[in-house]
This record gives C-alpha cells, sequence and structure tokens, in this order.
C-alpha cells in the first residue's frame, strides 16, 4: 500500500508549524535553535515528498543544500549562544535584554 | 541682458550665494567685515533689482508666453535621453520675470537689504546668521524668477532650512517649537505640492527639437519636423496651455476631479505660506519667536510667495478649478480678514498683534485674487506688495521698542510720545499705513482689492469690508495704548531711535508715502500681465460660479 | 558541456575573485599576524579588483551555470552598488575605534566581510529559487558573525543572537514556501514556475491559495532581508549591538542584495508574460489581490511603522535603524510599480541612499569614536564643536528626509513620478505624508546640534586629514547628485533589464 502525497505534507506542516511556535514563544536559545532545525527538516521532508511525487530530482538535491545550510547556521548560533554565555551566564532570551524597543 | 556673459536675472538670484560663500570664508571674529559684505551684496542686489525696474518693457504681458517674459534665461540643466518605456528627462534652467514677477522681485531685494540691516545688532555667530540670511535671499528670489517648475520647487525648498536655523538659533525663549512648527507645516504642503507637480509633469508633453527650443503640441500639429521629439516637461508656460494637456492623460481636460484635486493639493501648498485660515496657527509662533529681521523677512517677502505660487502656477494651469473654488478662496479669504482682525484685537504682545493682522491683510490678497477680474488682481499683488513693505516697518517698530524694553507687552507701556519722538513718528507712519489711511500706500491696494471683489462677491465682500474698521480699531488702540497715558517710571530711561534704525524706516516710510500719492510706477509694471491673466480666467466656462454671492 | 562550464565560469569571474580575496585574506591572516594593514588592503584589493571584473560584464545579459545565476545589466548594477559599499566599509573599519578595543586582530573580520559581500553579490544574480535561498544564507550566516564581532561587548553578542533567531526563522519560512512552490510547479527556476503558473492558476482551486501562501512565505524571507514591516524586528536591536560599521553595511549593502532578489523574483515568476491579466499587469494572488498589492501593503506597513517608532528613539543608531526600515517602505513603493520606471527609480535611489545613509553612519562613528556615545542628547552643542562633521551630518539627514537640493530628494521624485505615472496615487500620497514625519526626527538630530549647547563646555572634536577626506567622499555626491543627477538617471535606466523578464 502506497501513503498517499498528502500525508507527508501534512507532517511536514505540522512539524514545521511545531517549529515556528516554539521558535517564537520557548525562551531557552538552545530549544529556539532546535526548533528551528524542526522548521528547516519539516522542510526537507516535504521537498523529498514532492521530489518523489514529481519524479524530479531537483527538490532532494535542494535536500542536501539545506542540510549543509542548516549545520554552518547551527554551528554558527551556538558559537553565538557561547559568546553571549560569556557575559552573561544565562540562556534564558527573557534576560537578554540589553536592547529594547 | 547680461553682465559678463550671465543674465541679470541669474546674478541677482545667485549673487547672495556669492556673499555666502565670501562670508564663510572669512574668519568668524571678524563679525563687521561679514555684515559689511553681507550689506554689500544686498545693495547691489537692489541696484540689479532696480535696473531691472528701469529696463522693464511695461508693455509686455507675460503670464503664459515666453515672449512676453522678459530677461529670459534659458539653459539645459538636466538632459537624459530616453530607453524604452522611461522617455527622455529634459530640465530646462528656464529664468524670466513678468509684471508680478518684477514687483516681487523689487521687493525682495529691498526686504533683504533693510533685513541685513536690521541684523546690525546680532551678536550670536554672526558668521552663520550672515551666510544663512544671504542662503535664505537666493531662495527667495529664485522663487520669484523661476519659470520651470522643477526650479521653482528647489528654490522654495531651499528656503526652508535656512528659516529654520534662523528661527532657531537666534529666536526667542520657544525658538524650538516654533522653528519645527514653521519647518513641518510647509513641508507638508510643499509635500503636496510636488506629487501636483509630478502630476503635472507627466500629463504635459511638449516637442523638443535638437536645438533645445520647445514647441507646443498645437504648434506640431501643423507638422512635426526632423529631429523632434516629444518629452514632458516641468516648464510652467506649457504647462499654462491647455492645448498641451494629453488626451487620456491625468490633468487633460475640462473640471475633471484629478483636475480640482491636484488645484487643491497645490492650494493647500501654498495657503500654508499665506497664511490662509485654517492654515495659519504656524505663523504667530514662528513671528513672536523670530528676530526682528527674521520676521521682517518672513512677513515682508515668504508670506508673499503662496499669493505669488497662485497667481503664477495655481490660476493660470487650473483657470477651470480656480472658477470653480473662486468663491471657497473669497470665503476662506474673507475669514482670514475676519479672524485675523478680531483675533489681534485680543492680543497684549506687540509681535503677536502684528503677526494676526498680517493673516487678515494677506486675506485682503486673497479676496482680491479671486475676484478674477484686473481691478481685483492689481490691488491683490499691489497689496501684496505694500503689506510686505508695511509689516516689515510694523516689525522693524516691535524691534526698536524690544530692543530698548527688552518686553513686548503692550500693555506695559504708555505715554512714550515725547519720550521717543522719532520713533512716535515712524509707528505712527507704519500704523496709518497698515489701517489703509488714504495717502498712504496700504489705501490704493486695499480699495482696489475690495472694488475688485465686489464686483464679483458682493456679498462676502461687504462682510469683509467690516475688517477696515477693526483693523482702524485695534491699530489705533495700539497707538494709544503706547503713545498716550502717562509714561511708567521704568520707561523713563529709554532712547529714542539711533541712525540706523531711522534709516530703515525712513527708507521704507518713504516708499509707502510714495505709493500712497503716486503708485503708478508700480501699478504701470502689472498691468498687462493681469489684463491678461484676468483674460485667460475668463475664458473658461463655468457653470458653478455663483455669482450672486 | 565543459566547454559551456567554462564559458559560464568566464561570467562567473567577479565572484571567483572573490572567492579568491577571501581565501587570501585568511591566510595572509594567518602569515602577518602582526602587520595590520595588510588583511584590509587585500580585502579593498580585491573588492576593487571584483568591481572592474563586473565592470567588464556591461552589456552582457545571458543566465550560467543551468540558469541558476543571470548576469544582466541589473545584476551588473546592483553588484557595484553593494562592492561600492563594501569598499566604504571596509575603510570605515580600518579606522573604527570600536573594532580596536580589546586588541583584537581583524583579520577574519575582512574576510567575513568579503564572504558577505559574496553572498549579497550572487543575491543580486541569483535566477533560482535554490540560489536565491543559498545567496541569502551566505550572506546572513556571516552577517550574524560580524554583528557580534566585539564578542566583550554584551549588546553585540545579544545583537547578534536575535539576528540568528529572526534570520534563522525567517530563512525557514521562506524555504517552505519555496518547497510549496517547488511541490506545485515542480521547479525551482524562476522562468519555468512563470511558465508553470499559469497553468495552476487556470486550474483553479485549493492550488491558487498554495501558491498565496507559497508567495506570502517567499516574501517573508525577502522582507527580512530588507527588513520590511512586519518581519522587522531583527533590525532596530541588530543595528544598534552591532559594530557600526557592520550596521552601516547591513543598511546599505545587504538590502541591496534583498532587494535585488525581490525585484527579480517578483518581476521573472510573478509577471504576466502572457498577457491572461493584461491590466493587473502582475499575477493576481488570489481574485482581486494582485502581487503588486501585497508588496504596497507591505510597504505602507514599512514608512509608517519605521517613522512613528524612529520619532521616539534616543540612540542615534537604533533611530537610523527605524529610518532605514522606513527607506525600505519607500524603495517597496517603486517595486510595487514594478514596470521600468519603478525599478529604475529604486536603482536610483539605492546609488543615492548609499552615499547618503553611508554618510550618516560614518559621521554618528566618528562623533561616538570621539565622544563614546551614540545618545542623541549627546549631540548637543557638536555644532560649535566639530562644525564641519555637523553640518556634515545635517546634510546627511537633510538628504535622508528627500528636501532638496540634496540627492535624497532627486530619489524621492523618482519614486513619486512612477508612482503617479501607473496611477498609484494613494500610495504617493502615503509617501509624501511620510517623508514629513520623517522631517521630525532627523531635525531633532539638528536641533540638538546646532540649537541647543551643550553644558559641559566639552573641548572641540578634530578630525584627520584621512577622516576629512572620507567624510567630503560621501558629501559631495549627496550634494552633486541632487544639482546634476542626469547621468546617475542614465545608469539606473539603461540597467533596468532584467534577463528573463518580459
Amino acid at each position: 500500500m502506497e501513503i498517499p502525497l498528502s500525508y507527508y505534507l501534512l507532517l511536514g506542516a505540522i512539524l514545521f508549524a511545531i517549529g515556528v511556535v516554539g521558535t517564537l514563544t520557548r525562551r531557552n536559545a538552545i530549544v529556539i535553535f532546535m526548533c528551528i532545525e524542526l522548521m528547516l527538516n519539516s522542510v526537507n521532508l516535504s521537498l523529498i515528498a514532492f521530489s518523489a511525487f514529481l519524479g524530479e530530482i531537483t527538490g532532494m538535491v535542494t535536500v542536501f543544500f539545506v542540510m549543509a545550510v542548516a549545520a554552518a547556521e547551527a554551528a554558527v548560533g551556538l558559537a553565538i549562544v557561547i559568546a553571549l554565555y560569556r557575559n552573561k551566564p544565562t540562556v534564558n532570551v527573557d534576560e537578554i535584554n540589553i536592547l529594547k524597543w | 541682458m547680461e553682465i559678463f556673459g550671465i543674465g541679470i536675472l541669474s546674478w541677482v538670484t545667485f549673487l547672495p550665494v556669492l556673499g555666502m560663500v565670501i562670508v564663510l570664508a572669512l574668519p568668524k571674529e571678524r563679525r563687521d567685515v561679514i555684515r559689511w559684505t553681507s550689506l554689500a551684496v544686498a545693495a547691489v542686489q537692489v541696484v540689479l533689482a532696480v535696473v531691472l525696474f528701469l529696463r522693464f518693457d511695461r508693455s509686455f504681458a507675460g503670464i503664459n508666453t515666453e515672449a512676453g517674459m522678459q530677461f529670459l534665461e534659458k539653459g539645459r540643466w538636466i538632459d537624459v535621453s530616453g530607453v524604452a518605456l522611461v522617455g527622455r528627462l529634459h530640465i530646462e534652467y528656464l529664468l524670466g520675470i513678468d509684471g508680478i514677477s518684477m514687483v516681487m522681485v523689487l521687493l525682495t531685494a529691498l526686504i533683504s537689504f533693510i533685513a541685513v540691516i536690521s541684523s546690525w545688532t546680532i551678536d550670536k555667530s554672526v558668521k552663520g546668521y550672515f551666510a544663512l540670511l544671504l542662503l535664505l535671499d537666493t531662495g527667495m528670489m529664485g522663487v520669484f524668477v523661476a519659470l520651470d517648475f522643477f526650479l521653482f520647487y528647489v528654490f522654495w525648498e531651499l528656503m526652508l532650512l535656512p528659516m529654520y536655523f534662523l528661527i532657531g538659533v537666534w529666536g526667542g525663549p520657544r525658538r524650538e517649537y516654533a522653528a519645527i512648527k514653521f519647518f513641518l507645516y510647509t513641508l507638508l504642503g510643499s509635500v503636496l505640492m510636488l506629487l501636483a507637480m509630478i502630476a503635472l509633469y507627466f500629463s504635459v508633453s511638449v516637442y523638443l527639437d535638437p536645438a533645445g527650443g520647445m514647441h507646443a503640441l498645437s504648434e506640431a500639429a501643423a507638422g512635426i519636423r526632423t529631429g523632434w521629439e516629444k518629452v514632458h516637461t516641468f516648464n510652467m508656460l506649457a504647462m499654462m496651455d491647455p492645448a498641451n494637456y494629453e488626451a487620456g492623460s491625468l490633468l487633460a481636460g475640462i473640471n475633471t476631479s484629478w483636475r480640482y484635486l491636484a488645484y487643491i493639493a497645490l492650494f493647500i501648498g501654498f495657503a500654508i505660506k499665506v497664511p490662509i485660515f485654517p492654515f495659519h496657527t504656524w505663523l504667530p509662533d514662528a513671528h513672536v519667536e523670530a528676530p526682528t529681521p527674521i520676521s521682517v523677512i518672513l512677513a515682508g517677502v515668504l508670506l508673499k510667495m503662496g499669493t505669488y505660487g497662485m497667481l503664477r502656477i495655481s490660476f493660470p494651469m487650473f483657470p477651470d478649478a480656480m472658477r470653480h473654488y473662486a468663491w471657497e478662496l473669497a470665503l476662506l479669504g474673507v475669514i482670514s480678514m475676519v479672524y485675523g482682525a478680531l483675533v489681534a484685537m485680543a492680543q497684549t504682545d506687540f509681535k503677536k498683534l502684528i503677526a494676526y493682522s498680517s493673516v487678515s491683510h494677506m486675506g485682503i490678497v486673497v479676496l482680491g485674487m479671486s475676484s478674477m477680474n484686473t481691478l481685483g488682481l492689481t490691488g491683490a499683488v499691489f497689496q501684496m506688495f505694500n503689506h510686505g513693505v508695511i509689516t516689515a516697518m510694523l516689525f522693524l517698530v516691535v524691534g526698536v521698542i524690544y530692543d530698548r524694553a527688552h518686553t513686548r507687552g503692550l500693555n506695559e507701556f504708555g505715554g512714550l510720545m515725547n519720550q521717543m519722538p522719532r520713533y512716535a513718528g515712524a509707528m505712527t507712519v507704519a500704523f496709518f499705513a497698515a489701517l489703509g489711511l488714504p495717502g498712504l500706500s496700504g489705501f490704493i491696494s486695499e480699495m482696489f482689492s475690495l472694488f475688485g471683489a465686489f464686483q464679483t462677491f458682493p456679498i462676502l465682500t461687504a462682510i469683509g469690508a467690516v475688517t477696515i474698521v477693526l483693523t482702524a480699531g485695534y491699530m489705533l488702540w495700539v497707538l494709544q495704548r503706547v503713545f498716550l497715558g502717562a509714561l511708567p517710571d521704568k520707561w523713563k530711561g529709554l532712547t529714542d531711535m539711533n541712525g540706523r534704525e531711522t534709516f530703515m524706516l525712513a527708507v521704507l516710510g518713504a516708499v509707502v508715502l510714495f505709493c500712497g500719492i503716486y503708485p503708478a510706477p508700480i501699478l504701470n509694471l502689472m498691468t498687462s500681465s493681469l489684463n491678461h491673466l484676468a483674460a485667460i480666467l475668463a475664458q473658461v466656462p463655468s457653470a458653478t460660479l455663483l455669482s450672486g454671492m | 558541456m565543459a566547454s559551456h562550464m567554462l564559458k559560464d565560469a568566464a561570467l562567473f569571474l567577479p565572484e571567483i575573485a572573490l572567492t579568491v580575496t577571501i581565501l587570501a585574506a585568511i591566510v595572509a591572516d594567518l602569515i602577518f599576524r602582526r602587520v595590520r594593514a595588510v588583511v584590509p588592503g587585500i580585502v579593498l584589493a580585491g573588492l576593487i579588483a571584483t568591481g572592474f571584473l563586473v565592470l567588464g560584464q556591461q552589456g552582457s545579459s545571458v543566465a550560467i551555470f543551468s540558469s541558476m545565476i543571470a548576469v544582466d545589466a541589473f545584476a551588473v548594477y546592483f553588484k557595484l552598488v553593494i562592492l561600492l559599499a563594501a569598499v566604504v566599509v571596509v575603510v570605515f573599519s580600518f579606522g573604527s575605534a570600536e573594532l580596536q578595543t580589546g586588541g583584537r586582530k581583524l583579520g577574519e573580520y575582512y574576510a567575513l566581510l568579503a564572504a558577505a559581500v559574496l553572498g549579497m553579490m550572487l543575491m543580486a544574480g541569483a535566477n533560482n529559487l535554490l540560489m536565491m535561498y543559498l545567496a541569502l544564507e551566505l550572506s546572513s550566516i556571516s552577517s550574524y558573525l560580524l554583528s557580534g564581532y566585539t564578542r566583550e561587548a554584551a549588546d553585540s553578542s545579544e545583537a547578534s543572537l536575535k539576528y540568528v533567531i529572526y534570520g534563522a526563522l525567517s530563512s525557514g519560512l521562506m524555504l517552505y514556501g519555496i518547497s510549496i512552490l517547488y511541490g506545485l510547479t515542480g521547479s525551482l527556476d524562476l522562468a519555468t514556475i512563470n511558465h508553470i503558473v499559469p497553468v495552476v492558476i487556470s486550474a483553479g482551486g485549493p492550488p491558487l491559495y498554495g501558491l498565496l501562501i507559497a508567495g506570502i512565505l517567499t516574501l517573508a524571507g525577502f522582507g527580512y532581508k530588507i527588513s520590511a514591516v512586519p518581519f522587522h524586528f531583527w533590525a532596530p536591536d541588530v543595528y544598534e549591538g552591532a559594530p557600526i560599521t557592520i550596521t552601516a553595511f547591513l543598511a546599505v549593502a545587504s538590502k541591496a542584495g534583498g532587494f535585488a532578489m525581490l525585484i527579480r523574483f517578483l518581476k521573472v515568476t510573478f509577471f504576466d508574460a502572457t498577457g491572461v491579466m493584461a491590466a493587473a499587469g502582475t499575477w493576481e494572488a488570489v481574485r482581486g489581490l494582485r502581487w503588486v498589492d501585497l508588496v504596497a501593503i507591505l510597504s505602507v506597513l514599512s514608512m509608517t511603522v519605521g517613522n512613528l517608532t524612529a520619532i521616539w528613539q534616543n540612540n542615534l543608531k537604533r533611530l537610523l535603524a527605524y529610518s532605514s526600515i522606513a527607506h525600505a517602505g519607500y524603495m517597496l513603493m517603486g517595486v510595487a510599480v514594478l514596470n521600468d520606471e519603478g525599478i529604475a527609480a529604486v536603482m536610483l535611489y539605492f546609488v543615492i541612499y548609499l552615499f547618503m545613509n553611508l554618510g550618516a553612519f560614518y559621521a554618528v562613528m566618528l562623533i561616538a569614536d570621539k565622544t563614546g556615545s551614540e545618545d542623541i542628547d549627546d549631540y548637543k552643542g557638536l555644532g560649535s564643536r566639530a562644525p564641519f562633521l555637523a553640518v556634515a551630518l545635517a546634510i546627511f539627514l537633510i538628504s535622508l528626509s528627500g528636501l532638496p537640493p540634496t540627492a535624497g530628494f532627486i530619489g524621492k521624485l523618482y519614486l513619486f513620478a512612477a508612482l503617479i505615472n501607473k496611477g498609484w496615487i494613494w500610495l504617493a500620497i502615503v509617501g509624501a505624508l511620510n517623508s514629513v514625519i520623517a522631517l521630525y526626527y532627523y531635525v531633532r538630530v539638528i536641533r540638538n546640534m546646532f540649537l541647543r549647547t551643550d553644558e559641559q563646555q566639552s573641548a572641540p572634536l578634530s578630525l584627520s586629514g584621512m577622516q576629512m577626506t572620507m567624510v567630503l567622499a560621501l558629501l559631495v555626491p549627496t550634494l552633486l547628485f541632487g544639482l546634476y543627477f542626469g547621468p546617475l538617471v542614465q545608469l539606473a535606466q539603461a540597467s533596468v533589464r532584467i534577463f528573463g523578464a518580459p
């Protein structure tokens, strides 16, 4: 039995929504980065599903690029968290509040 | 007419910038050198204006034809050849004057000269002050001689910044508030003007020959020669020719709502400058806080730009909209007259009183303009000139007493007649001129305006005429409060006017007296132009003109 | 195939040169640890060389590498703007006291700067959604690091963290939009999508809304890059916290890349070449709502929110951040027009914006280096302490507010002209009113400099000859282009040709 495309897309959309909501609501910088990873991977899932469904390879190729970029982004993000931690020992974004409106 | 290969209008306009550069190059300790340099520049400008006056041909009508303009200067400023879909951009450096501008050029030169003399007492950063004053001078003069809308707009905006600093740095206690209010109000008006200008630009087309000459669409209809290229233009004269509005463009046709909208946008831009009620609230603040010379310039020249803009731009370009809204314009004029006079009556601050009297007197100009006949228009333009001179006198008069007493409270004075006889003489002339005493210049222009307006809007004018009584009332009341009664002890030490002050007031007083007795030389300047303007306005059929009012 | 690649690589020469520059900078940083001027010198030379190579591409209009990247007049123009901004920023950085603190060596800084420039140049040429995403990420990731470069300053690393979170979120949204677009059309190539979209639209039904969602999500990515409201939340914090050289760089170069990409995306992907909706010009997203209408809404929001918030700012860097949000709004007006005239207006505005905005940031940097403050209240009396600098800053601010006779006026004039000619009167009126609001906060700075005096009677600030030259180099164009703008207009109008656009 073949799993229809919409199932993949729905799963991708749910994961993406969880990622977006998490990024916007969580207060721990590390968790926020995990949520961002979730977003990117849900995109990867949709891309692969589309690619397989359309029988076209561009989508899969894109996934490799996205994975590489996600890794770079995470590395940079965590490096920044570490730099910040040296100034102020916290990873709670509510306490990172020198800059305001 | 050229001097050293440069046209006289360019000289008269850009001479102050030259002076500014010299002033900026001088060390700031050499205060007197800076003052005398500025004075020399202003004096040369007066001489040039007088030369223009003498050489001006009274028979040329001007207004909407290039042939009717005098001392024309034309040059290519910006020329970008067209690419696909965008078209060629061609902006001219176009200067020229007709009867209306000639009067304003005279006024500007005279007032700037007086303002420089009056600035002698400024002690705070003299160098910056005179540099800005001269830059302001160029902006004012440029507005009156530019015949290209783009150039006009650049000059119009060029004045804002110097004026902001002159009020903001050298003004009174609430100078910051007054300066920013002036700036924002004027800018609000001018951005609307900018949009109307762009709309005009895209609606008007002319043909351009390779030599740079412009040919109206009506001329091209007879046959397009080789090398002619169709372009949009900022040329004001081209914008005044209804045949140049391409069918289907935004502002084509007559009595369309887009035309009304553009007219209103221009109107707001100019009305803020005049200022016409309800756009006047910046004026009292600006006047009260500005130093005396700047008040003189503000009332003497800057306010005239609003009404000049209407005569030069709004009326000839939108005669249909002007006729459509003539009654509303007259109404606003009357409201300004009466309201200004009533509020002036209630003032105890000398300067505020004169500021509101300016609103009232500029209302007369607006009423005269809305009449659409030669008599009213002549009255309006002559009133612009007279009001410029008279209000300059009034502000100088205030400046004299403020320099001595450091207060402008009218109720604090009294009995100065014997203490300061020369001052009393000058002030009496100024006030009588302002209230329209026969024999002084104000009388003639007010009568012309009111008679002209009466032919078109009898009832409104009758209501407006009440202002004359009100004006006489508050002006005489001021004289009474300042000069009659007992002299308070604290003013026993006041000295009479010094030579410099006497000179300024004497010059202006002489002009007022001369124009009151023998106004022909000034009136001659503008008659043919205003006849022509009235003819343009009369050509347009209008269904909605409420002649009964 | 190989010969194709080689031919394409010849057209990729500027980017290759810049890549070599980045590598050379990193190596040189390892070798010449003591000599401060080596790395900036290499990067500067590399940028200038790249600029000349880009100049050599004028007139070509092709797509290279299987149409991943377009080399056309439009891309060349934006690349030049980006490179010019980068050159100026490198010179700024060399003289910046802020970056020098803590005895840090700046080799990586310049290498990262060059990497960000490479990303932005790729943005200007990207002709494929994947390429757009990669280019955007390259410039973003370099920018995250640059904005946190002064590690020991808490606000700098905080800015960096906020930047990385917002950036990752927006690029995630954009990527999701791209994946939907890919699902609907089966391609990431802009021109191919343009051909397939009519089929999708004529099919009607749910895919139309899919297209709307995809389009909006993709716009989120562009909106973040150009800091348009409502994707702007990162901008004020990052602009305030980042070293001022980077703030200037982000405000100009990054925005140029973002705008180039946005215009190309809208123009190529959503332009109605088949004439199905000839009246509208671009595809409707849903019935009655065109894509350009969405852009117009973004534009109004950006101008209004940017300007109204700027009024309340006391930190000049933050004020300029909001002002740059408002400027994104002004330029979006031109994008909403989306014809040659509108795009030419945006391109013209960019060059002018480059000079006046970099000038303003440079003046702020010089003042901050000497007084240690970016607070507007500390600008009191600056007119007498540093007359030249204060007058220059005043002119830059006046130009930003768009008053003649400065270049800023010409930029605004062209935007308004494009709008009015296309019938966007209401948008023009909103833009005009916004420039009045904007004047208020620019004048606040000018007021403090000239109208107020400094109670402490601080010593005058002096400028070195080099700094003076730099200010003049930015000031002269700001004034000159206000009075004589013919050549600039000519250049912008000649560069509006976009490869693949109708």
